[in-house]
């Protein structure tokens, strides 16, 4: 991939998509610049949360996240945070506290493109998710095993990586960590502090040791080079690829910034084979929808629409994450898309009619669907842009 | 505990019966009618009073644990010389008489959790020791590979846990028109057309899609259907029954009944709940009978957890664990499950589970969806539950 094709496949994978507004822009700087861009952008700090903002209201902080994903402020620290939050997916449904989602959110906004060890080390002391994970009932002599095993297995190294006595032993050495109302508290009476064997080294250790042992490891240097491939580029990546960015973070101390660098200049990144190869989310949907129509904001109708399609902010199914891929694809989550479509072409700016197909399409309508778009005008163009197959892959 | 001399004599007939099948009968591929049987989940959402829904009524603790709350011997639905239901469960005294009821007494698992999210979560994925990731339908579901675009529905705005797997063939809903497709759906479709022609990626989100618009466009037509139901229930069961009318062959359909909570003031609330739930399911079960479909489908009923022995001081009950679920349909085997957990030796004011729920879904899974259960639910030993 080279030229506009290029840009409009990295905004649409480091970002949610092109406006009208910004095409010319990127164009402009090409390639590189762009990445360099978006990768900027993300020391941007995170905005403060607007007047009248109500955190503890789930519509609410829903709301505010889409419409910093549509406004493109640091597009790339956004996209990442939705990474990370399918990542450490924990649920208000458990938590039944949206500030506290909001403050996760918050964190991987702020902390998302840094080093993976400090990550890990700021989500284990996040109240939302010691609340997720049942780090309170986590005490000397009575290990709650949660934590133990998700940080493990879906956080840091993967299933088939570590053992029944690795979890138990750094459920020992979590124990302290807890929360009270909304802070994290350490409860030293409650920490053992005995000694424990976690992946072959021996120590009185405790949450922060346990989380330099396994973020060194190569296994987990390999599980998130192969999330952030399978998310950022193409679902299928291969051990050589996945080897090469596992490279990337061991060198840079688990970096992401400096690995997402490496991975948007990738050969296989820019490969015509990945062009359009991942099904958007529900959320990518319908924010790239939005900005491709240059619309303003999120309106309210899209929380239902979105709730039909299958993905709710803050309320990821299971602590797996979201589904990805054909998964989206049911028919509830098809016919949602097809009446948003119709929707947001009502909505969108009149002149986007003639650009659509530039935004849409980075300027160069696939074959199969020219002639079904060159026939239509106005705002069905624009919904049949929208509601086409090539829109719904990234 | 309370042994049922014909439950007793059931269990020893079923073990003869099951040495006489080939073992194993679900290895031997795909089941033969794809579609054939529909399981229907109903919860009971916020944890159902099991002692004042099946009643030990020749127990004299029952009144030790119930002044207030119990109910009076006269009014109780007694279906034998131990056993009685509540007096709203008019529509199971029926079904009981029709055969078509089965009650399992004591469904709980070890070290009862008393949260509703944790105990529904366990419920939803049968593991209680981890915090799961996919539900015991969805691993269920994937257990048994079909290219069919749609498999189970659940009436509700969120997916359920309990079935939650990788694969599209699940979908949400709460209303048939939210399938409507809108205007101009023709030329989206042909472009989608024009896409099958292509390769990888395309092709598939273009197969996928298509498929999943033909479904949609059959639920868009469906309206509910079916008299003898009321209330919430009775339309999420009428929109059941048009599912179950239509050609989806759908596997598993969900759905939830709630406001079980009963903490206070339980009594009127209670009667209430489970009026409609005894109504409507007769309204149910006798509306697949005239349509035929009566064999063809179970409706399992359960809860997240059961209450409190004691009842509190607010006259209402708190928080539980083991609890009567019911199985209803016509392949049923049909009379008492399980023992009825002692009221004397309780578990911290708790009932002691005595049937362990992942044997139940073992049961249903091997019996009635024609699913391995060992791959879901590990070693429990199936339930014996149809005929």
């Amino acid at each position: 991939m080279e030229g506009a094709t290029a840009v409009g496949h990295l905004l649409r994978r480091a970002g949610f998509g092109a406006t009208p507004g910004d095409l010319d822009e990127y164009r402009s700087l090409g390639y590189r610049k762009s990445v360099q861009k978006l990768l900027d952008e993300i020391d941007r700090p995170t905005p403060a949360d607007p007047d009248g903002f109500d955190p503890y209201e789930p519509g609410a902080i829903q709301q505010l996240w889409l419409d910093r994903m549509r406004s493109g402020q640091a597009m790339l620290a956004e996209k990442l945070a939705l990474f990370w939050h399918g990542h450490f997916a924990n649920s208000n449904a458990k938590v039944q506290d949206a500030q506290l989602m909001w403050s996760q959110y918050r964190l991987f906004r702020s902390h998302g493109a840094g080093r993976f060890r400090q990550l890990v080390e700021k989500v284990s002391r996040d109240v939302a998710m010691i609340r997720f994970l049942d780090g309170n009932s986590n005490r000397k002599g009575i290990a709650n095993e949660n934590y133990g095993r998700e940080l493990q297995e879906l956080f840091t190294l993967g299933i088939g990586n570590y053992t029944e006595k690795d979890i138990r032993e750094i459920a020992r050495a979590f124990t302290g960590f807890g929360c009270r109302h909304h802070d994290f508290v350490y409860s030293p009476e409650f920490h053992d502090d005995g000694e424990k064997t976690v992946h072959g080294q021996t120590g009185e250790f405790d949450g922060d040791d346990v989380i330099r042992i396994i973020t060194s490891l190569p296994a987990c240097h390999r599980f998130i080079a192969g999330k952030l491939l399978r998310f950022f580029s193409h679902s299928n990546p291969t051990d050589g690829e996945i080897a090469d960015l596992a490279k990337v973070l061991e060198k840079t101390g688990g970096d992401i910034r400096s690995t997402l660098f490496v991975l948007f200049h990738s050969p296989a990144f820019l490969s015509g084979a990945h062009h359009r190869v991942l099904i958007k989310s529900p959320v990518e949907f319908v924010v790239s929808a939005r900005r491709a129509t240059g619309a303003a904001g999120i309106p309210p109708w899209c929380h239902g629409a979105l709730e039909r399609m299958g993905q709710i902010l803050f309320r990821p199914p299971s602590v797996k994450g979201w589904t990805s891929g054909t998964g989206w694809l049911s028919a509830a989550g098809v016919v949602e898309r097809f009446k948003a479509a119709r929707r947001f072409a009502q909505e969108a700016a009149p002149e986007t009619a003639d650009s659509i197909l530039d935004t849409a399409f980075d300027g160069s309508v696939p074959q199969a669907l020219a002639q079904t778009l060159a026939e239509a005008s106005g705002r069905d163009r624009i919904a049949l842009a929208l509601a086409s197959p090539e829109f719904q892959l990234a | 505990m309370i042994l049922e001399r014909r439950e007793f004599l059931k269990r020893g007939l079923a073990l003869g019966s099951v040495l006489a099948l080939p073992r194993f009968a679900w290895a031997q591929g795909a089941r033969k009618e794809p579609g054939a049987r529909t399981l229907i989940l109903l919860h009971l959402n916020g944890g159902n009073d099991g002692l004042n829904t099946v009643i030990p009524h020749r127990d004299r603790n029952y009144r030790v644990l119930r002044p207030g709350l119990g109910i009076d011997d006269g009014r109780i639905r007694k279906i034998n010389d131990q056993i009685g239901l509540h007096p709203a469960l008019q529509g199971f005294e029926q079904l009981w008489k029709q055969d078509k009821l089965a009650i399992i007494n004591g469904v709980g698992y070890p070290n009862p959790n008393y949260s509703h999210f944790r105990a529904t979560e366990i419920y939803y994925t049968a593991e209680p020791d981890k915090t799961p990731d996919l539900g015991w339908l969805g691993r269920a579901l994937d257990a048994r590979k079909s290219n069919k675009p749609l498999r189970a529905m659940a009436v509700a705005k969120e997916k359920p846990l309990s079935l939650v797997s990788g694969s599209p063939g699940v979908v949400t809903f709460t209303d048939f028109k939210q399938f409507r497709l809108p205007d101009g759906v023709d030329d989206t479709a042909a472009m989608y057309e024009s896409f099958k022609e292509l390769s990888g990626e395309r092709r598939e989100l273009a197969v996928r899609t298509l498929e999943a618009l033909k479904v949609a466009r059959k639920i868009a037509n469906l309206s509910p259907s079916g008299r003898g139901m009321y209330g919430r229930l009775g339309n999420d069961l009428r929109k059941v029954v048009a599912l179950l009318r239509s050609d989806l062959d759908l596997e598993v359909i969900q759905l939830t009944f709630g406001g079980f909570d009963t903490h206070a003031n339980q009594g009127g609330a209670h009667n209430g709940l489970l009026a409609q739930v005894g109504n409507n399911l007769r309204g149910f079960q006798a509306e697949l009978d005239r349509l035929g479909l009566a064999d063809r489908v179970a409706t399992f009923v359960f809860s997240e957890f059961g209450r409190r022995a004691t009842e509190n001081l607010s006259g209402g009950t708190d928080h539980g664990s083991a609890y009567p679920a019911f199985l209803i349909g016509g392949g049923v085997k049909p009379g008492l499950h399980g023992a009825y957990p002692s009221l004397e030796d309780l578990d911290r004011g708790n009932f002691r589970y005595t049937t362990d729920f992942r044997s139940v879904y073992a049961g249903l899974l091997r019996d009635f969806l024609k699913i391995e259960p060992k791959g879901i639910v590990g070693d429990h030993k199936p339930m014996e539950l149809f005929a």
